[in-house]
């Protein structure tokens, strides 16, 4: 994507689509990809830590996600999101769209790569 | 539509608005050069980039709608670009080694500089009558960030070569010739790379780049001479920009960069 050498290809299956309901620990506004962090609880009441990578904050504007928006991303607060999953089998997934508290979703992956 | 013929009709698209607002008048400072100062484009990433024979001036459409598509489908097309470094052949096994294993031996992963010719045009230039300061953003999905140049066009002679500490942008000088500001780079160091692809240089290499202004359209073009490793000079594909029409425009800050992925890539596949 954009000017990383490695393809989404080396990491994430893109026949893998994955859906996960959690709650936000942490965003990471990094390059070259920032992370959203979401802690999410198994059907036994175990928790794992899952890693996204989405875009950075000028992508996320793109997408309608506003500043005032991403207040729907900040910690303690449950949000679902749609990725796909990465290749080695960790708790980690490249985020296509993510559903807010309110039930607005926005969509992050799109296959428009003007969008990005 | 085959994604070629969208790519082609993307890049003629392209053409139109830019060339026209480049015939206005080009500005110019007293002593009679042209003024290059200015916001050009939007000040991120490289820029509009419409040279029809740049394979990155435009991107290919997702065929079929994936992703996948999109990395593939734009890698072969960068790749089908005729415009290379020739190396000499000694160096051949090297750079396809270093392109195969890319992913981990191209210093632009893991957030290191892309360094002078691959940082590409500026995103603002601040032009005095002794010096260019030149600042660049990187493209989104690039880490290196915030940099700047400066550049004296005071009329002073570089450095000997060998005083100089090898550095990612090296030390440059620039001059009038004619209309157009050359920019002369030596001394740098030998991690760095030309660009995708293995194209690694010597610390001997010297970076000509000239930048022309003409209305209010900014072309921006370099020469790579390395003969210890290159059998000729390589001439890059020149890139066109338009000067940003607000004038209260200024560049986006970009993020820190931390890469997060190398740990986690199962297999070499790469632009």
């Amino acid at each position: 994507m954009g000017g990383t050498p490695h393809s989404v290809q080396a990491q994430f299956d893109l026949n893998k689509p994955v859906t996960v309901t959690g709650v936000v620990t942490k965003v990471e506004w990094i390059n070259p990809h920032s992370y959203l962090y979401l802690d999410v609880k198994d059907n036994n009441g175990n928790v794992k830590h899952w890693a996204f990578e989405m875009a950075g904050p000028g992508a996320l504007r793109k997408a309608g996600l506003s500043r005032a928006d991403r207040g729907g991303l900040k910690g303690g607060d449950t949000v679902t999101v749609n990725g796909v999953l990465s290749k080695d089998g960790s708790d980690s997934a490249f985020i296509k769209d993510v559903k807010l508290p309110d039930g607005r979703v926005f969509t992050i992956w799109t296959n428009d790569p003007n969008a990005r | 539509m085959n994604g070629l013929g969208r790519y082609v009709i993307g890049a003629v698209l392209c053409l139109v608005p830019v060339y026209a607002a480049g015939q206005g008048a080009t500005a110019r400072i007293a002593g009679g050069h042209p003024d290059l100062s200015g916001m050009w484009n939007g000040g991120g990433g490289r820029g509009l980039v419409i040279s029809a024979d740049d394979p990155l001036g435009a991107y290919l459409a997702a065929r079929d709608g994936t992703l996948l598509n999109f990395e593939r489908d734009n890698t072969l097309v960068r790749r089908a670009d005729p415009n290379k470094p020739l190396y000499k052949p000694e160096f051949w096994e090297k750079v396809q080694k270093l392109d195969q294993n890319g992913n981990t031996q191209d210093p632009s992963y893991g957030c290191m500089l892309a360094g002078v010719p691959r940082m590409g045009p500026p995103v603002k230039i601040v032009q005095t009558p002794t010096e260019l300061i030149l600042f660049y953003v990187s493209p989104p999905a690039q880490g290196w960030g915030d940099q700047y140049r400066i550049v004296p066009i005071d009329g002073r002679q570089h450095t000997r070569l060998e005083e100089l500490d090898g550095t990612w942008k090296g030390e440059s000088i620039g001059h009038w010739e004619g209309d157009t500001m050359v920019v002369d780079t030596i001394g740098f160091n030998d991690t760095s790379w030309l660009d995708i692809g293995g194209y690694f240089h010597s610390e001997n290499m010297h970076v000509i780049e000239r930048i022309r202004r003409e209305g209010d359209t900014l072309t921006w073009q370099a020469t790579v001479e390395d003969p210890d490793v290159l059998i000729r000079p390589w001439v890059m594909n020149s890139r066109l920009l338009r000067l940003n029409p607000d004038p209260k425009a200024v560049p986006e800050e970009t993020l820190p960069c931390v890469e997060r992925d190398l740990s986690h890539l199962v297999n070499k596949e790469h632009h």
